[in-house]
């Protein structure tokens, strides 16, 4: 076997090794496969699902109202079909409105004959208009069905509302348009806009897709680059691989590539997550993001250049640290170092940049991701973050294989 | 005597203030047992890592030769088979994965290495164990299936650092008589240990080691011998009687230190 061949070998013998132990472990599966495919999901299926859920489960309710105060016929129109019991009683206040007195205990407690879960109170005033009423709900707003009642009357109200003003318009034979809409947009303003809606959903994802890469591949990459080093070195099994005639640099190559499939898998399970998620919304409505395939492989690109470069810097600050505690103990803030960039280069205009910025590291390839996705290909700028990003990932493995030279790589605090 | 295969010319080995070992020189031949005995920090295992190339000397050279050839010592290393102090296994692998995995990295084929891993099983009743997941092995197990591991890619030396400490009394046995039994088949070991009986057991050589330097070297007849005893562990005590190193005060810890700076300027402000 060829030299070139059976370092090549080695490399793959270790990747696949650590690919092994990665896989028999169910936290590592479960914390880098199955967390980053379901939180998309989650966040915009499961949760809005769950909240609708909700919503109806509190709509079942009948909830008891007392009106203080004369009730209007209108509004009583409006109380209909929202599952309210209307109590009435007389008005009796000191101050504003929204002064609870004595009512204050008959909401807050359950001693009551009847649980009252909100009180209307309404007094007619003297105006110009049709009709003219002070009014103020009263509601325990830590109560959930007191609350619910509290927005089930205003919206009776709300609408009840609606009706005076138009009424009131009526007398003075005005339309409502004519009152609160008097310049007004001609059609659809979607209509108007010349993006197309796979663009626009495209623009949306460039919000996205930037943040879950740096995100992702950060964090995703932060527990195997310290079980590979810093864990190997404390559970004393570093010394004797050292000990095999497999160069460090191929070993550190192995380990690399072991880290790198798996933050990749995590970041497209994720992305996978996030595609499956918008497709359900798209039944909802949305349109499907029109990315070219020049967009998609530039996007692919930067995320491999990307990885390249975390996981490198990851796996040689995990190779400094004595221990699993003390490498997670640096990693974990270090975290902040890419996000950041990534947070603030989603704010940069893209229109009219200056180059520089895409030879910022971690800004040229948020950057680059944001172009991609919006469908802007500059050949200056992708010469410049593809070089730089480059000479980042090449310098990163540099470093993380000085670090992987150092004699005290065999020594661990345990 | 057998061939050089290493030799150690003096070297000299410092970790920031310490001295680890201090001007050795040593050969190691082939077809010999050779037992590095000294007490904690004498710098056995420091010798052993600079005899796989973990280490580098400060000064001086670690040499190794095959075929009567110098080389380098990391290219010794296919040569060399390595049981840490520390065992080193996989916790979610197999013993014979674990055992594979290092065979491969040696350039060794699958079938090769399980037949030479079944035949030393064997000798040390464990081939029952291969397959089994190291996770919950007994020190003696982990012991095993790193001897194991060192042997399955056909070494001509073979470097144990501490073999049976922690062992039970037959699990150490085994150990020592496979070690035993590779010297008699021709094998070169290098033994590291605290117990001197144990090396006169197994070893047909004996170097003392204390801080840092070689106090002795030669058959343990020839121990006696120069030292005027009649037992090796009061030929021992002869050799070593000055005091083992004591920990340098940089070894206390930056934070340890600046604590004891901070608490010793408040004392003596309360003074």
């Amino acid at each position: 076997m060829s030299k070139v061949r059976l370092r090549f070998s080695r490399v793959l013998i270790v990747a696949k090794k650590e690919l092994v132990d990665f896989v028999r472990d169910w936290r590592t599966v479960l914390a880098m496969i199955l967390v980053p495919l379901m939180i998309f999901p989650a966040i915009f299926i499961a949760l809005p699902l769950f909240l609708q859920g909700e919503a109806a489960e509190l709509s079942v309710y009948e909830l008891t109202v007392e009106v203080q105060g004369e009730l209007p016929e209108n509004l009583s129109a409006h109380f209909d079909g929202r599952n309210m019991i209307i109590i009435q009683s007389e008005l009796v206040v000191d101050g504003t409105l929204s002064e609870p007195g004595t009512d204050y205990n008959r909401l807050n407690s359950d001693d009551t004959e009847v649980r009252i879960h909100a009180i209307l109170r309404l007094q007619e005033i003297e105006s110009n208009a049709s009709e003219s009423w002070n009014y103020a709900i009263l509601s325990d707003s830590t109560n959930e069905l007191s609350y619910e009642a509290k927005t089930r009357t205003l919206e009776a109200v709300l609408a009840w509302e609606d009706d005076v003003i138009n009424a009131t318009l009526v007398e003075y034979n005005l339309t409502r348009d004519e009152v609160f809409d008097p310049i007004h947009w001609d059609g659809d303003q979607a209509d108007a806009d010349v993006a197309s809606g796979g663009e626009l959903a495209a623009m949306n994802l460039a919000m996205f897709i930037p943040l879950v890469v740096a995100m992702w591949t950060t964090t995703a990459a932060i527990q195997p680059s310290i079980d590979l080093t810093a864990g190997e070195r404390e559970r004393g099994t570093m010394e004797a691989l050292l000990c095999t005639p497999t160069a460090r640099s191929d070993l550190l190559f192995g380990k690399w590539l072991a880290v790198a499939t798996v933050a990749s898998v995590s970041v497209l399970g994720q992305m996978a997550g996030l595609l499956f998620a918008i497709n359900f919304l798209i039944r909802g409505g949305i349109d499907v993001p029109s990315v070219s395939l020049g967009g998609i492989l530039l996007l692919l690109l930067s995320v491999i250049l990307f990885a390249i470069f975390v996981v490198a810097i990851e796996l040689a600050v995990a190779v400094r640290a004595h221990s699993v505690r003390e490498a997670g103990s640096i990693l974990g803030p270090m975290v902040l170092v890419f996000i950041g960039p990534t947070l603030f280069a989603q704010f940069v205009n893209l229109q009219g940049i200056e180059a520089w910025w895409f030879i910022l590291p971690v800004f040229n390839i948020t950057l680059a991701m944001r172009e991609a996705l919006m469908g802007i290909y500059d050949p200056v700028h992708i010469i410049m973050w593809v070089s730089t990003s480059l000479i980042y990932a090449i310098g990163a493995i540099w470093w993380a294989s000085k670090q992987f030279n150092r004699e005290d790589l065999v020594e661990s605090l345990s | 005597m057998g061939d050089t295969l290493l030799s150690v010319t003096n070297v000299t080995k410092s970790f920031t203030d310490v001295v680890a070992l201090s001007d050795v020189s040593l050969e190691f031949h082939s077809g010999e047992v050779v037992g590095l005995v000294g007490g904690n920090g004498a710098g056995k295992t420091t010798l052993l890592r600079l005899l796989c190339g973990l280490y580098q000397p400060t000064s001086g050279n670690v040499q190794g030769r095959v075929n009567e050839e110098p080389v380098d010592i990391h290219n010794m290393r296919e040569h060399v088979g390595v049981v840490p102090e520390a065992t080193g296994l996989y916790a979610r692998l197999t013993a014979w994965e674990n055992i594979r995995y290092h065979s491969r990295l040696n350039g060794i084929d699958d079938d090769l290495a399980w037949t030479r891993t079944e035949r030393f099983a064997k000798l040390l009743n464990f081939d029952q164990d291969l397959h089994r997941s190291t996770r919950g092995f007994s020190r003696g197990m982990r012991q095993k299936t790193a001897l194991l591991r060192a042997l399955s890619h056909g070494p001509d030396i073979l470097l144990l650092d501490e073999p049976t400490g922690g062992l039970d009394v037959t699990s150490a046995r085994m150990v020592r008589k496979l070690v035993r039994k590779l010297g008699d088949e021709g094998g070169t070991v290098i033994y590291s240990t605290h117990n001197l009986a144990e090396a006169e057991q197994v070893c047909d050589r004996i170097v003392i080691i204390h801080n840092g330097t070689v106090r002795a070297d030669g058959t343990p007849s020839e121990l006696l011998k120069s030292a005027g005893c009649d037992n090796l562990e009061e030929s021992y005590v002869t050799m070593t009687d000055d005091v083992a190193r004591t920990q340098t005060p940089d070894e206390e810890g930056t934070i340890a230190r600046a604590w004891r700076r901070l608490l010793t300027r408040r004392g003596d402000a309360n003074e």
